[in-house]
């Protein structure tokens, strides 16, 4: 079995996020970072269908230089090759442009399954993979936590609403986007780094790929979320305030 | 009865035949003993070498060689008894090599210790008096292991051992007899013949028992790493830790060939005593068995047959094992090399550690936390950043930075420095030292945390650091060496200690029993600073297991962060021990043992004792004025 996983370099968690003087990006100087969070669980899937069934894994990320060290962090974890598409703009692409340059390398890979994460911890458009699959014509399925290999095709466990989860199947080659929490991912060692560094990284750049064309979407503004603060004290008796807090939590925040 | 002459113990004018036979038994005895040890040796010199190796300077060798070796040091004060005992039987041997060249010289006829000449005289009466001390040393070791037997001899009776006992007082027995019978006489033949005997059947069991200690212990503490749990750094692109055999190195196959298993690890290990899988001294017979049996060129797993991987993951890294060796194994390097050979090749699969490792690969710190966190305690308690021109910087580490019981500990600490006016800084960011990491054996997040603190202290132009946490102390001032120069760094015991003088004290009887941590005691040597401290707000008690017998509070190595799922929990039996010391107060050190207490303390109820850090009961005597400024 063949599989690419599409993956991204986002900021690390932890990292302090300054916007940038133009206001529609972040300050990229001195910035840490790391693999997507729904990417990370996407190559674990492809990892362990690697494992059970034997075949391939392929990386495929867009973006500039920083990005290799992203992929080496997925082969050092058990990829076998990457292909790096070289773009500086990547942040200027909306959705659209990036799962058309996504597309065009994996066509070419012509694979049995095509995995992503679900949304990008930076953007969070959950736009790209969906969209891949389109561009592909592929058959696809969003959200999935479980793939398995059936004789027809895949089998794959996909979460809903309110704790539901729903079980379809669907033909190979297909387009997965893979929410976070279905696997536990493996931790990087230092014999996959070291293995790494003999496997095969691709360069290819943007324009190899073929022009696109202006964003459909344009990024105008970002701000620093504002912060406010809403505490309330409950009084009365523990059962009082007991039964209060049930009624704000069933009617006001709607959680119960 | 004595002659009036003595003609100590030697008969003359053997026949031809009786040489002859002599030589033939003593040959074969030599060759027999060969046969065994030279396998032995093949095996220790095939290892690997060891990268970091280096004989010199040979001063320390030479004194930790005098120490343990010839003045049997540790054996003794660590057992004071039984280590008399064996000292005994030691000097006893010491004294009776030359003894022995002579008796086989005399075999030959050529013996050259005359009798009759003074210092052949003092000689035999010398070791005569080692011989009577080494027979009754030999005696009571034997009375001890077959009467008394301790139970980390293990369960099983070591048969060999009762019989080596025998030879050695037949030895010390026939050599001491001789005194009493004439040169000349039937007996004196008899008995130098007995004590022939026995020498040359004692001679082939060396090798193939643990008495292999005899010829390797000496070896074995002279080349030892010497400082406490050194890590060696990995050597090349294909060293991942201790995974086969072709990874053993020369002192790792000494050390297994040394084990005396006296079980002195067994006896102090916090794993061992709490129902769990881990066992030192079988870790180390583990790895003599698959030197014996597969050899130090195999490719088959350390960790499988001979050794379990669960066990090497019970390890606290308490390091009384280590401590306590007389033979100078070191366990530490051994438990922790079995690590990064399963973690660096991916083959140990463990929930909490992998959770563990991608906070650490991800994050900055090992409680999974963000970074803000950090950022928003160091904004509440207005701690100001470091800048270079104060005197020192505030290592705050994961507990002090993240943990509530961590933080109060530096509120407080930070009290006493405004009050004794020292400057000081936090840093604007810090990464975990790796500490837990390093233990647990995964050397790229440990690398890659190193690397990005010791940048982030180059930029900062750190020189001195203080720290609350122990563990962060010696990762720091020693583990990073591999990657860099560390700044000096100090525990705030140390500065406490330091600066008591100028301290307010409370006029207190409050009993407080002070807790050892292991890595400010066994790993840095800090046992009197912090008492002083103790001292200084009440009555300091001890607790029956203290200075660098301290019991582990069971977080090291990496082991607060992973599930402890079999036997007791370390820090519950500990913390009993604590408690019944009668004291009002635990005086802490270490905010890894304060966090395992308290949880083990919670489980008490409410007639528990308070659980306070030094610095706590150091602010306490603080003026109201010197109040925290937020809680």
């Amino acid at each position: 079995m063949k599989i690419v996983v599409a993956i991204k370099q986002v900021p690390e968690r932890d990292a302090q996020v300054h916007i940038h003087s133009t206001s529609n990006w972040i300050e990229e100087e001195d910035m840490q970072w790391a693999l997507n969070e729904s990417d990370a669980y996407a190559l674990e899937e492809a990892l362990q269908l690697k494992e059970k069934h034997g075949g391939e894994v392929v990386v495929v990320s867009a973006g500039p230089e920083r990005v290799g060290s992203t992929i080496r962090e997925a082969l050092a974890k058990g990829a076998d090759r990457a292909i790096h598409i070289d773009c500086d703009d990547l942040n200027q692409r909306d959705a659209l442009g990036v799962a058309r340059l996504l597309s065009e390398a994996i066509r070419a890979e012509t694979p049995d399954l095509t995995l992503t994460g679900l949304q990008s911890d930076d953007l969070g458009y959950g736009q790209t993979g969906v969209i891949l699959a389109e561009l592909l014509g592929l058959p696809h399925a969003s959200l999935i936590l479980h793939v398995e290999k059936t004789e027809a095709g895949l089998t794959v466990k996909r979460e809903l609403e309110e704790g539901w989860f729903q079980t379809i199947e669907l033909p190979v080659p297909a387009v997965l986007t893979i929410q976070s929490g279905g696997n536990k991912l493996r931790y990087a060692t230092l014999m996959g780094i070291k293995k790494a560094k003999t496997k095969e990284i691709r360069r290819v750049t943007s324009q190899d790929i073929g022009k696109v064309a202006p964003p459909v979407v344009v990024l105008e503004r970002i701000s620093v979320p504002q912060k406010q603060k809403s505490t309330q004290i409950l009084g009365g008796s523990p059962k009082e305030a007991a039964t209060a807090l049930v009624e704000k939590l069933k009617f006001e925040a709607r959680i119960l | 009865m004595i002659s009036s002459l003595p003609t100590l113990s030697e008969p003359q004018h053997f026949l031809f035949q009786e040489k002859l036979l002599f030589v033939v038994l003593a040959a074969g005895s030599g060759l027999l003993f060969w046969r065994r040890f030279s396998p032995i040796l093949t095996k220790i010199l095939a290892s690997k070498r060891d990268a970091d190796f280096r004989l010199f300077p040979l001063g320390r060798r030479v004194w930790d060689f005098f120490l343990e070796v010839v003045c049997q040091a540790k054996v003794i004060r660590q057992r004071p008894l039984p280590g008399l005992a064996h000292a005994f039987v030691f000097w006893g041997f010491c004294a009776f090599a030359l003894v022995t060249l002579n008796h086989c010289a005399v075999g030959l006829g050529i013996g050259f210790l005359d009798p009759s000449g003074w210092f052949g005289r003092f000689y035999f009466y010398f070791a005569a008096a080692f011989a009577v001390a080494c027979a009754a040393g030999i005696l009571g070791l034997f009375v001890r292991r077959f009467l008394v037997r301790p139970r980390w001899l293990g369960d099983k009776l070591s048969w060999e051992s009762g019989f080596i006992a025998l030879l050695i007082f037949l030895l010390m027995a026939t050599y001491l007899a001789a005194f009493f019978v004439a040169d000349t006489s039937a007996t004196a033949r008899l008995l130098w013949w007995a004590h022939t005997i026995t020498l040359l059947v004692f001679l082939p069991i060396i090798p193939h028992t643990k008495h292999l200690h005899l010829v390797l212990s000496p070896a074995t503490v002279f080349l030892s790493r010497g400082s406490f749990s050194h890590i060696p750094p990995l050597a090349g692109d294909e060293d991942f830790g201790l995974v086969a055999g072709t990874d053993l190195t020369r002192l790792v196959s000494l050390q297994a060939y040394s084990c005396v298993e006296c079980g002195r690890c067994t006896e102090h290990c916090p794993a061992a005593n709490t129902g769990k899988l881990l066992n030192p001294k079988e870790i180390i017979l583990g790895l003599r068995s698959y030197l014996n049996e597969c050899g130090p060129a195999s490719a088959e797993p350390l960790l499988g047959k001979y050794n379990s991987q669960e066990a090497a993951f019970e390890c606290t890294t308490c390091g009384a094992c280590e401590f306590q060796c007389p033979v100078g194994i070191e366990h530490l390097p051994i438990l922790i090399g079995l690590r990064r050979g399963a973690v660096n090749t991916g083959a140990w699969e463990d929930d909490y550690g992998a959770k563990l490792f991608l906070a650490l690969e991800r994050g900055s710190n090992a409680l999974g936390m963000s970074a803000t966190e950090r950022d928003k305690f160091i904004q509440k308690q207005e701690l100001p950043y470091f800048d270079g021109s104060q005197e020192f910087c505030l290592w705050l580490g994961c507990m002090g930075g993240y943990d509530p019981k961590g933080r109060e500990i530096v509120a407080d600490f930070v009290r006493v420095m405004k009050y004794l006016g020292t400057s000081y800084g936090v840093l604007r960011k810090e990464k975990c030292t790796g500490d837990p990491v390093r233990r647990l054996g995964n050397d790229l997040v440990y690398q890659q945390l190193a690397e990005a603190n010791l940048e982030t202290m180059a930029q900062a132009k750190v020189k001195k650091v203080v720290s609350i946490c122990p563990h962060c102390v010696r990762t720091i001032q020693e583990d990073w060496k591999e990657y860099g120069t560390p700044p000096a760094i100090e525990h705030h015991s140390e500065f406490l200690a330091r600066h008591l003088s100028q301290l307010p004290t409370v006029q207190s009887q409050e009993k407080i029993v002070y807790h050892d941590p292991c890595y400010l005691g066994r790993y840095r040597d800090v046992y009197e600073e912090p008492r002083a401290v103790v001292s200084h707000a009440g009555q300091l008690v001890e607790a029956p297991r203290s200075h660098e017998r301290s019991f582990c509070c069971g977080a090291g190595g990496g082991l607060a962060f992973l599930g402890e799922e079999k036997g007791e929990r370390v820090s519950h039996v500990r913390a009993a021990e604590l408690v019944e010391t009668g004291a009002g107060i635990i005086g802490t050190a270490c905010p890894f043992c304060n966090t395992m207490f308290r949880d083990a303390l919670a489980s008490k109820g409410n007639g528990a004792p308070q659980l306070l850090d030094i610095a706590q009961l150091t602010a306490r005597a603080l003026p109201a004025s010197a109040a925290p400024t937020t809680k």
